[in-house]
């Protein structure tokens, strides 16, 4: 076979909005050769996935090519009509996607769906449907192929039972199915563990050798992206900006908006310059400790009589005006506990000490008073703003509630805690859909200072925001404590993140603290088993990701 | 699922015992001497202390509360006053061509109301989907007398296509009582001619019963449907090749048909309440009709007793709505 199996030739794309047509994609020019690893780099909006979801015509409804075309094997598929889609669709090319529990029907048990595809592939190659059990048989195979433990007797279970990145191998056994030609891998490692990205993207890796995929992969993650293609394109605003051999663009990246991508990239393996100049500004100003908890400990009983315990015996001292950070992965309690620390969630035992003071026993209005000199600040900001509030409306909120302030006096303190987070005054009467991720993440913090706390609890700040966001809002709440001395429990699953901005960290596994120490101590050498496996899963992405940065010893 | 389903049954015999209570508590709170409304206006002060000991009144609440439970429980819902037989005997002999109403009706909105709303989810803003829309509104806004009025003058009187109401001719013989429904027994006596005259009879009150039910599970089913559709494991059914027929019929649909089915369950309840209106209009002769005869004469044991009727029907309409929940969604199972 001759000519490349994907080309994408001038392809502009517009999508039909109430304010005119929003042009999405912008002349792409694209070419993936048989045996290529492709991966496409982007920001969240950058059009990465409605790319790859118009090479399988599945994009926006309310799309509409302007010009150019996407030829797959030889086969103008712009304008394919939905009948002929069917012998491509799964078939011969097919994807993987984002986020494993969500992109698997929950009221279908997983080898139904599987066979389900299997079924819809041999009706679509007009060879009569298979036997019910030589499709259970093939779906078996499947499930072997992507090393999950068991596969017969998976098949009859539900997804809501299987572990996220389980999850992700059934649907990566899914694309498979069809033996296609070419996988589209959207994200498929960002919903995930870092420990178990790194085994989705080993299990990519093996099977492009074994099967020779080709594969186009999207992240934002660029580390992943490093691990997996061998060639790489960047996107931006719907234009791909730069594209090239991807390490390449990693040692020398040309266009601008790479270098600034490259270099929001936390590192793994560099010490954060700030930590060595922390201790001199906290310590003399207020020493001792702000928050304690003494054997923490939450049981969830489910109404079968099942217990779980999702925090188990913790105690932690953080001291004032830290950055404590708490890592781990999903399901080891971490969030449990920061909700605990603030009585949000309900302790079965244990007490927390703030400033000196149990709080563990508090209720009503001591509980609500004390309450203001704690805030939290959530993962999604997107979520932990009420839509139908203008942005002053929830800054105000705390003040409202907490305070006698007058409208007036709130009014005015809004203006100044948009100005302490650096966005314009007249934010306050826009609404939250108008802001950006970054921006609204601004508004949480706002609002989670407008009561002056002195200690805040940060779930997870970052990881629903974009790399260069990230770093932004990074830089940003190190200068907001330095500003008006707060203490804050970090919590985060991305060691470099920890590493970049945490004084002291705990990590936790299945509810209890496995290490903790000087987070300098604890990269430089990890006692506990977890802890070196969770940095070597991080440091393979990391690495892969900051060839360019230079070597620190 | 077998221990899901022994708590559901469980929830149900308390919420029973709860609506018992609250009957109670409702007839003892309402003003007015039962006894002497028994007796009535001219009887002298000695009938009415007799009566009162007679019904055993003259014990204290407690007591009658506990008497009134044990009653209950051996299936004692006392005497009608106007007809001097026991009440439930005759919400045996009313409930069944109530309950074939209202399972027809039911019927008609889940097969109607359920494709209906898939399909206009699935032509969102097309023509399919602005018709549904008008037939839904109007479901709802009109009035229940006023729409049968209108189906009997048309097909009834003008057009002499159906009977203008009632349940059977007087000259057609019921078939054997099995189930008390006409519709069932008729075919189990192998009597087809009656199966028609039945359905016939049925067909204009389940219609003018089933329009509200009809318009909101439609609705409900529509806006089910198109947040499934936009659902993440749609995108990823369509990517892998699952033809859109299927898609929507049967990997959409089943999830959209959870809040469908909590919907269904609320209706039930709905209908059995609200027969009153449609039975009076066809001249149904179920337990609508007869708990509005007994309250227009003061006759308050049997109002008591359509009220536990209706009650334990919801009840057990809404725990088959659980259980089937269950049934379709995993989740719950091991919850």
């Amino acid at each position: 076979m001759t000519g490349p199996l994907l080309d994408i030739q001038n392809y502009r794309l517009d999508i039909a909005t109430f304010d005119g047509p929003v042009h999405v994609l912008k002349d792409i020019n694209l070419t993936v050769n048989r045996g290529d690893t492709l991966g496409i780099v982007g920001e969240s909006g950058s059009g990465k996935t409605v790319l790859v979801r118009s090479v399988l015509g599945i994009g926006p409804k309310a799309s509409k090519v302007v010009e150019g075309k996407i030829a797959f094997d030889g086969q103008d598929i712009t304008a394919l009509p939905e009948k002929d889609w069917t012998k491509i669709r799964g078939i011969r090319i097919s994807m993987i996607f984002q986020d494993p529990m969500t992109y698997l029907n929950p009221l279908f048990t997983i080898g139904q769906q599987i066979s389900d595809v299997i079924a819809a592939h041999e009706k679509a190659a007009g060879h009569g449907v298979s036997l019910k059990t030589t499709r259970r048989a093939r779906t078996v195979e499947l499930l072997d192929q992507v090393g999950l433990p068991n596969p017969a007797m998976l098949f009859d279970q539900y997804p809501h039972q299987l572990s996220g990145g389980m999850r992700q191998r059934v649907l990566i056994a899914m694309a498979l199915s069809g033996k296609p030609d070419l996988l589209i891998a959207d994200e498929p490692t960002t919903a995930l563990d870092v420990t178990v990205q790194a085994q989705v993207l080993d299990l990519i890796n093996s099977l492009v050798e074994k099967l020779n995929l080709t594969v186009i992969m999207i992240s934002h993650d660029i580390g992943a992206i490093a691990t997996i293609a061998k060639r790489c394109a960047v996107m931006y605003k719907g234009e791909i900006v730069e594209q090239g051999l991807t390490a390449d663009i990693l040692s020398a990246p040309k266009h601008e908006y790479t270098r600034r991508l490259l270099a929001a990239v936390p590192d793994i393996d560099t010490a954060a310059t700030k930590v060595a100049a922390q201790p001199a500004v906290a310590e003399p100003a207020k020493p001792g400790v702000l928050l304690e908890a003494i054997g923490l400990k939450k049981v969830y009983r489910s109404q079968s009589g099942t217990e779980v315990t999702a925090v188990n015996s913790i105690n932690l001292s953080v001291a004032t005006g830290e950055i404590f950070g708490v890592v781990g992965e999903s399901g080891s309690g971490k969030s449990t506990l920061a909700r605990m620390l603030l009585r949000l969630i309900e302790p079965t035992s244990g007490d927390i000490i703030f400033d000196g003071r149990n709080i563990s026993g508090l209720t009503g209005e001591p509980l609500r008073l004390m309450r203001r000199h704690m805030q939290f600040v959530f993962q999604n900001p997107h979520s932990a703003l009420n839509g139908r509030h203008t942005i002053g409306d929830a800054i105000g909120e705390p003040l409202r509630i907490q305070t006698s302030m007058s409208r007036r006096d709130i009014e005015a303190r809004v203006e100044a805690l948009l100005d302490i987070v650096q966005l314009p005054k007249m934010f306050k009467y826009r609404y939250p859909h108008e802001l950006s991720g970054g921006q609204k993440q601004r508004i949480c913090i706002a609002r989670a200072i407008a009561l002056n706390p002195r200690l805040l609890i940060l779930d997870e700040p970052t990881s629903a925001l974009d790399i260069s966001v990230q770093a932004q809002v990074l830089d940003f709440l190190q200068e907001l404590r330095a500003e008006l001395d707060l203490t804050y429990v970090f919590i985060s699953h991305n060691l470099a993140v920890i590493r970049q901005i945490c004084d002291r960290t705990i990590v936790m596994k299945r509810g209890e603290i496995v290490e903790q120490g000087e987070t300098e101590t604890l990269f430089l050498s990890p006692q506990h088993e977890y802890t070196k496996a969770l940095i070597e899963s991080g440091r393979k992405t990391s690495r892969a990701a900051n060839l360019s940065a230079p070597a620190v010893s | 699922m077998l221990a899901f389903a022994f708590r559901k049954v469980l929830t149900l015999v308390g919420t029973m015992i709860g609506i018992a209570a609250l009957t109670f508590v409702i007839t003892n709170v309402a003003p007015g001497d039962p006894a002497r409304l028994v007796a009535g206006p001219n009887a002298t002060e000695d009938m009415v202390t007799t009566i009162r000991t007679e019904y055993g009144l003259d014990k204290s609440l407690p007591e009658q509360f506990v008497v009134y439970m044990g009653d209950l429980v051996t299936g004692d819902l006392g005497q009608s006053i106007v007809t001097t037989r026991p009440v439930l005997e005759e919400v045996l002999r009313y409930a069944p061509a109530t309950l074939e109403l209202v399972f027809v009706a039911m019927a008609i909105g889940i097969i109607v109301g359920v494709p209906l709303g898939m399909l206009s989810a699935v032509y969102k803003d097309g023509p399919i989907d602005h018709i549904t829309r008008i037939f839904s509104i109007s479901g709802v806004a009109l009035p229940a007398f006023w729409f049968g009025i209108i189906l009997q003058l048309t097909f009834a009187v003008d057009l002499g296509w159906l009977p203008v109401s009632g349940r059977l001719p007087l000259v057609t013989r019921p078939p054997e009582t099995v189930t008390g429904l006409l519709l069932v027994d008729s075919l189990l006596a192998g009597r087809l001619d009656t199966f028609w005259t039945a359905l016939r009879h049925i067909i204009l009150p389940a219609i003018v019963l089933s329009f509200p039910c009809l318009a909101s599970i439609l609705r409900v089913n529509r806006a089910e449907m198109i947040e499934v559709l936009q659902s993440d494991y749609i995108v990823a059914a369509r990517a892998h090749g699952i033809a859109s027929f299927r898609i929507v019929a049967i990997y959409a649909l089943k999830n959209a048909l959870l809040p469908t089915l909590a919907m269904i369950g609320l209706r039930f309840g709905w209908m059995l309440g609200s027969t009153v209106l449609v039975e009076t209009v066809f001249d149904w002769p179920g337990i609508g009709l007869y708990a509005v005869s007994s309250a227009l004469s003061s006759d308050f044991k049997p109002v008591i007793g359509v009220t536990l009727v209706i009650g334990f029907f919801f009840i057990v309409a809404n725990t088959l709505v659980d259980l089937a929940y269950a049934w379709i969604d995993p989740r719950l199972r091991s919850a």
